[in-house]
């Protein structure tokens, strides 16, 4: 089949009855996620994975990647209205979106938030649809050597990541790879750290692992502050008189290049491993204000702070699904859910997928497309719905979404034994944010680990032993290549900043 | 507040003996050497995360020396929130509580006697609301069975309600 028969059987997948419900359904309960401070993108998904179990793949991943698009876009509602980000993605949001409303333009800042957030959806999507099955091809040639380049370089993202904090990072990084050697080994089949437990001997369930890291870890770090934060209320913006979506066709096109800059940034941003939506908007927000005329005026209210960060962290929806899809890495930690909601459906992610599943990958698209208009419009139209909803007490929605985590955790194998396990990575999370670790290269670790070793033993044993076929292969030399200049480069920053405030105090 | 002091320090001690755990129990791996040679087999990777676990706990340990010794750090320390540890105490108390008695009293008993006093370990004194509490708790329980039990046809554990309800 054609691309194009190919985008027309997605379509064809998703717009039915059903699908539009889904998607529907997702994108409100996405942006609900969303716009509530504490709750994010991947506790949605995590949460809606059970309710999946009995659909069909192509249903299941429509209605995931509705709550996924909902999500990273309605961080930007108590973003604007309370000045808290409702994700990660939002951060930057909140410097020029609150004096905005301040200034009485707060329906302005919402509907410039929600059209930029769509317009950098459909750009990585489209991006992401022309540009996967080309990866896809050339993957598909992929061996061990590449496999196994491709994860290291994954995994010295983590260096980057932690920059500020590299050897944290790193450790965490480390303790997620140790937790996936548990269970049987691959190669050899024989049993590691399950001391005699048979319910390790199938691993740590990713699913188990995220839920609890991420979700059970929010919720016990929310108990330490439940007692002293006062509930920040938001005030419904005023929508009368407000024509279309609140902006100007001026003020529109004036933020073309802006938006267009920041697109790409989203979408390089998601394509590299571990990088998500939390990075995207505040380097697109930077670049915005360092190449403008008035750099002073960003955080005073200025409409291209709004559209640089919207735009990008829509845009890493699209980026980060290229390595999931292809190369099953996930991009960043919302993509590292859906990896284990692949898995769920039998859909392996990687260059078969393509060939084997190329309707429900082309199906996926179309949801994104679908979902990203569904979007625009719920959002803006329905804000004083998800408004009323900020004003859910935290003490109320939490444990209910601990409940929905156990009911999840337990319908993995139908007994105790990943409830268990969620609650202990819970505890992780917990201490985690206690020591200040990152929780993404732990994540990390624990997905890219086991591909990495399977492919190295499975390389040496190849080669006799030999690491050099490694450096020989071009794609996996590359890697390598990239990888060791990164390690040095973040291992060196420290030395210098240090030559570069030496350098400008001489010349002061 | 002595806590942020020590923190990279206790951390890189509890890695440290982590990766001396995890190591002795990599050295007990059984492998099979008919099946795969020596460089390859199932002991290989856990060594040599656990001996980089080590080298980075030190590291760890050594920076939180180095910070210890930096005044300037401990002032922006001292301006950091203090944490409720008695709600983090009593919400691990109920949730272990959840598990513990989710096999034996069933999903539904146990949910509503979690939901119930887990928001009043969380809510503020001044926001306890006996009556909202309880509505929420049953209401949600039900929701939440008919919706995945009934609705989704996915197991919960049973127990005296479910029994009666004839699940």
């Amino acid at each position: 089949m054609s691309t194009l028969q190919l985008i027309g059987a997605g379509f064809g997948t998703v717009l039915t009855p059903t699908g539009i419900f889904l998607m529907l359904i997702g994108v409100a309960v996405g942006i609900v996620f969303g716009a509530l401070p504490g709750l994010s993108a991947t506790m949605a998904i995590a949460l809606f994975l059970p309710v999946t179990y009995a659909m069909t793949s192509s249903n299941a991943m429509t209605l995931l990647m509705a709550l996924f698009i909902g999500a990273i876009s309605g961080g930007l509602i108590s973003a604007i209205l309370l000045r808290i980000p409702g994700t990660p993605s939002s951060v930057a949001t909140c410097f020029d979106g609150h004096p905005l409303v301040a200034k009485g333009q707060a329906a302005k800042a919402l509907g410039l938030g929600v059209v930029f957030s769509f317009l950098g959806t459909i750009f990585s999507t489209i991006l992401l649809m022309f540009l996967a099955p080309q990866i896809a091809k050339v993957a598909i040639n992929f061996g061990p050597y590449e496999f196994f380049s491709i994860a290291i370089f994954s995994l010295t993202m983590i260096a980057t990541l932690s920059s500020g904090n590299m050897v944290k990072g790193i450790i965490a990084g480390v303790i997620g790879f140790m937790f996936s050697t548990v269970g049987t080994d691959a190669i050899e089949s024989t049993q590691r750290f399950t001391f005699g437990m048979t319910s390790l001997k199938g691993g740590f369930d990713m699913l188990a692992v995220m839920v609890g890291l991420f979700a059970v870890g929010e919720i016990i770090a929310a108990a330490e502050t439940s007692h002293h934060k006062s509930e920040e209320v938001a005030t419904q913006p005023s929508m009368k008189g407000i024509k279309g979506f609140g902006f100007s066709m001026k003020e529109f096109v004036s933020q073309r290049w802006n938006a267009l800059r920041s697109a790409f940034i989203g979408m390089g941003i998601g394509i590299l491993p571990g990088i998500g939506g939390g990075t995207s908007n505040m380097l697109a927000y930077t670049v915005a204000k360092n190449s403008d005329k008035h750099p002073e005026e960003f955080g005073t209210g200025r409409i291209d702070g709004v559209v640089a960060s919207e735009t990008a962290n829509n845009a890493t929806i699209g980026g980060a699904m290229v390595p999931l899809l292809t190369l099953g890495i996930p991009g960043d930690t919302t993509t590292a859910m859906l990896l284990g909601a692949l898995t769920l459906h039998n859909l392996t992610p990687g260059p078969l997928l393509f060939e084997n599943q190329a309707p429900v990958v082309y199906g996926i698209f179309a949801a994104m497309l679908i979902s990203s208009v569904i979007m625009l419009f719920m959002e803006f139209f329905g804000l004083r719905v998800f408004v009323k909803l900020l004003s859910i007490p935290k003490y109320i929605l939490l444990p209910c979404i601990f409940v929905l985590c156990a009911i999840g955790a337990y319908n993995l194998k139908n007994n105790m034994s990943q409830v268990i396990a969620c609650i202990l990575f819970g505890v992780i999370g917990f201490a985690f944010k206690k020591f200040d670790i990152p929780t993404t290269p732990f994540i990390l670790g624990f997905i890219l680990g086991p591909l990495a070793e399977q492919n190295y033993r499975r390389g040496l044993m190849r080669t006799g032993g030999s690491f050099l076929p490694f450096l020989q292969s071009p794609i996996s030399l590359i890697f390598l290549g990239i990888a060791l200049f990164v390690i040095i480069l973040a291992a060196t920053k420290p030395l210098r900043q240090k030559r570069k405030a030496a350098k400008a105090i001489t010349a002061s | 507040m002595q806590f942020k002091r020590y923190k990279d320090i206790l951390f890189g001690g509890v890695t440290l003996a982590l990766s001396g755990a995890y190591l002795i129990c990599a050295t007990q791996i059984k492998t099979r050497p008919k099946l795969t040679p020596g460089y390859a087999n199932a002991k290989i990777i856990p060594l040599l995360l656990g001996g980089l676990l080590a080298v980075l706990s030190v590291m760890c340990i050594l920076q939180g020396v180095r910070k210890m010794k930096d005044a300037a750090a401990e002032k922006q320390q001292d301006k950091a929130g203090k944490g409720d540890l008695l709600t983090v105490t009593l919400t691990f108390a109920v949730i272990l509580g959840y598990i513990a008695i989710l096999p034996r009293l069933g999903f539904c008993l146990s949910t509503m006697i979690y939901l119930f006093l887990q928001m009043l370990v969380l809510a503020p004194k001044e926001k306890r609301n006996y009556p909202l509490f309880a509505a929420v708790s049953v209401g949600f329980t039900a929701i939440a069975f008919v919706a995945f039990r009934i609705g989704l046809q996915q197991l919960l554990p049973r127990g005296l309600i479910e029994s009666l309800l004839g699940f």
